[in-house]
């Protein structure tokens, strides 16, 4: 009973950092139709400036999670301005973006290679300590804060997306590219801001996840792999489809290395997206692609 | 004049659509686009909101040129077009539609009470705000297209087709709806396959025959014109 609570609470924990880590992801592709390879370098880079604000300038991580959100959001903007906007028009868009994404992502951890060395960095926990639970669950204040701080992210999103003039323009431009432009909206400033905005979440993830996982060049090829499995289980493009995977697939991994032991709970994810795909080969909320741009 | 359209020539790729089209919407007139399908009518409004470029010709709105400013830049100068087929958001609510359709800032600040006044013209989209747009029915998609369409500050309406697919009584009903906004004062460029549609509407009416204008005149002046009737327009 108490090890299966603790796989169920591990489970909604992570199902709530892969939402916040993948829809950065899932908004790129609604409004680019391509999948962002960076995505994951940024949940590296945010990792690096909390640890680098935290140890050199000594700031709260409160700071240090804001700075992460800033220069990422600058770098999605870089990276979209030098390594995406020059090939909107393609004929093989979503593949070429894909490639060049790849190797912007290549290009930004060897660097953080060179100047920062391999080792591993570990990152004090933002809260030390954990819930005093019965059964001997284990929930340390630093998952019950990634949680809180990843739904609360998630419904800011929800309020930007639905209520305001930009955000609503994100979803214009992913749901009917002529009639977003109709409406007013200049679609290349939308792509921009979208990967700003994708670039600043993926890097929040980075922050919550740096004191779990340690900061390393290569500490965002995990959350990419993960990224990618929840954005496509929940169907490319679709928000709702990404959180409810998210959670979905927090659970299979939790569940599955409780039973099944640690070392498969990457291929039971495999499977279970596997069989999922089979039966609905566009994700739990897909729906059928066009060919766009 | 409210748009001056000179010489317009337009295509897709090798294939050249129109050719050296001119039309003349004087303010607060509502002028009506005839042709048959497939002969540039569509191309004609999307050349002129920016969607497609122009190759040849001018396009002034108020006496501004105009020729080259994209979509975005037109709908602040008060250029709305409501394209054919709706092409509305489909998973967005119908509010969220409309509140799209306030996107330039000016409009953006007054998107209460424009809503409001959406729901006052289209009283069956009030009751379906929290509905998403995909489910609406033929009907109730064109008068959110309509509906999103007024959401800006207009000043020009560009209307592609509006009764397309539409069951008879319900082009009646939109019909009746242009007219209420044609009564509030706004200048329209309406293009319609139908000539029966407006001819009560219409205050000129330009004949668009294989991508060239090839007559135009009042209604009561191309009426009264036997093989005119019967060749073009079957009446």
């Amino acid at each position: 009973m108490g090890a299966f609570l603790q796989a169920v609470a591990s489970g909604l924990i992570l199902g709530s950092i892969y939402a916040v880590m993948t829809v950065g992801l899932t908004l790129i592709y609604g409004a680019l139709r391509t999948l962002n390879m960076a995505h994951g370098t940024l949940t590296m880079i945010g990792g690096f400036v909390a640890w680098i604000a935290a140890t050199t300038f000594g700031l709260p991580p409160l700071l240090g999670a804001v700075a992460a959100f800033i220069v990422a959001f600058g770098l999605g903007v870089v990276i979209y301005r030098l390594a995406v906007a020059p090939l909107i028009g393609h004929r093989d868009f979503e593949l070429v973006g894909f490639i060049s994404t790849l190797a912007v992502a290549m290009i930004i951890q060897n660097v953080m290679l060179v100047v920062f060395g391999a080792r591993n960095k570990p990152v004090d926990p933002i809260l030390p300590g954990s819930l005093p639970l019965p059964f001997q669950i284990t929930v340390t204040w630093h998952q019950v804060l990634m949680a809180v701080v990843a739904i609360a992210i998630l419904v800011l999103l929800h309020l930007f997306l639905t209520r305001s003039r930009h955000g609503l323009a994100v979803v214009a431009v992913a749901q009917n590219l002529d009639a977003a432009r109709l409406m007013g909206v200049d679609a290349r400033r939308i792509y921009a801001a979208t990967m700003g905005l994708s670039a600043g979440l993926a890097a929040t993830a980075g922050v919550l996840l740096a004191p779990i996982f340690f900061v390393s060049p290569n500490a965002g090829d995990l959350p990419l792999l993960k990224a990618i499995i929840v954005a496509i289980f929940g169907g490319l493009g679709s928000v709702r489809g990404t959180i409810v995977a998210a959670f979905v697939i927090g659970l299979v991994e939790a569940l599955s290395s409780l039973y099944l032991g640690a070392k498969f709970a990457l291929p039971v994810l495999f499977a279970v997206v596997f069989v999922a795909l089979t039966i609905r080969p566009y994700g739990l909320f897909g729906l059928s692609q066009e060919n766009r741009l | 004049m409210m748009l001056e359209v000179h010489g317009l020539g337009t295509g897709y790729g090798q294939t050249q659509v129109l050719h050296d089209c001119s039309i003349d919407v004087p303010d607060g007139r509502l002028v009506v686009v005839i042709g048959p399908n497939g002969h540039g009518k569509s191309t004609l409004l999307r050349a002129i909101s920016g969607l497609l470029p122009a190759r040849t010709g001018t396009i002034r709105l108020d006496g501004i040129d105009v020729t080259g400013v994209p979509p975005q830049g037109l709908v602040r100068l008060g250029l709305v077009h409501i394209p054919q087929g709706d092409l509305l958001f489909p998973d967005m609510t119908v509010e969220e539609n409309l509140l799209m359709g306030a996107y330039p800032a000016s409009a953006w600040r007054e998107r209460r009470a424009k809503r409001d006044d959406v729901f006052v013209l289209f009283p069956q989209l009030a009751g379906r705000r929290r509905q998403r747009a995909r489910t609406l029915s033929g009907g109730e998609r064109r008068m959110l297209a309509l509906g999103r369409g007024l959401m800006a500050n207009a000043r020009l309406l560009m209307i592609d087709e509006p009764s397309l697919g539409l069951a008879p009584v319900l082009v009646d009903e939109v019909y009746a709806k242009l007219r209420e906004i044609r009564e509030r004062g706004l200048t329209v460029l309406l293009v319609e396959e139908n000539f029966s549609h407006v001819t009560t509407l219409a205050d000129h009416v330009y004949l668009l025959e294989s991508g060239r204008i090839v007559r135009e005149g009042a209604v009561d002046a191309l009426l009264a014109d036997p093989v005119l009737m019967s060749t073009y327009l079957g009446v």
